[in-house]
């Protein structure tokens, strides 16, 4: 695994430690989620303000300025989705919970026997 | 012996559940479709084609998500204070 492995690394004292970490292997998930995001903008800025002056037709433009907007739409209605159809997915148990009810009373009992009274 | 029982039982989720989730996938399907066809592809078609009239002007395309998502943000900020206010422990009174 990951954490094993830098383990190992930080083990050989010849080399700085910090040297073997490469930003993309220590970093958090929500630092990767936030750069990714953070160079995404950027770019989307750049394109916005014709930073390199290429000179895109209205349509182009018209198309890139609502993007932002557009990927938070996306990942919205993604979200729901996953969420509609994990709800339509998800099974009851009747019988399992039935049996889990009739082992927790049998538990109840056995402790109840042995003194401790929940 | 627990495999032997489940075989009877039958695995479907109940059926409210299931109309709820396949109307929330049908719904987020129909909003995305919409919004893309919005966003990206109407650009790109003549300004004297008949699907226009099926569509807002574009500045909505933007007004109504981000006032959307301040109407969600409002209600999921006045639920918070509706639980904690209902949470409060009255204060203890001095015997």
């Amino acid at each position: 695994s990951r954490g094993s492995v830098l383990w190992r690394l930080r083990q050989h004292d010849s080399l700085p430690a910090r040297a073997l970490y490469s930003p993309l292997v220590t970093m958090t998930k929500l630092k990767q989620w936030i750069s990714t995001l953070l160079v995404l903008m950027l770019i989307w800025l750049c394109l916005v303000q014709d930073v390199l002056s290429l000179g895109y037709s209205q349509k182009f433009h018209d198309v890139i300025l609502p993007l932002p907007v557009y990927l938070l739409v996306t990942a919205g209605s993604y979200m729901l989705g996953t969420l509609g159809l994990r709800l339509a997915n998800f099974n009851d148990c009747e019988e399992a919970a039935q049996e889990l009810f009739q082992q927790i009373q049998e538990a109840q009992a056995d402790l109840a026997s042995k003194g401790l009274i929940l | 012996m627990v495999g032997a029982k489940r075989a009877s039982i039958s695995e479907m989720a109940t059926g409210t559940d299931q109309v709820v989730g396949f109307s929330l996938v049908v719904f987020s399907l129909v909003i995305f479709t919409y919004y893309t066809v919005w966003v990206i592809i109407l650009p790109f078609i003549d300004s004297d084609h008949i699907i226009h009239k099926y569509f807002l002007p574009r500045e909505y395309a933007i007004i109504i998500p981000l006032a959307a998502g301040l109407f969600l943000l409002l209600f999921v900020g006045l639920f918070i204070t509706y639980v904690m206010l209902k949470n409060r422990k009255p204060a203890k009174k001095a015997n």
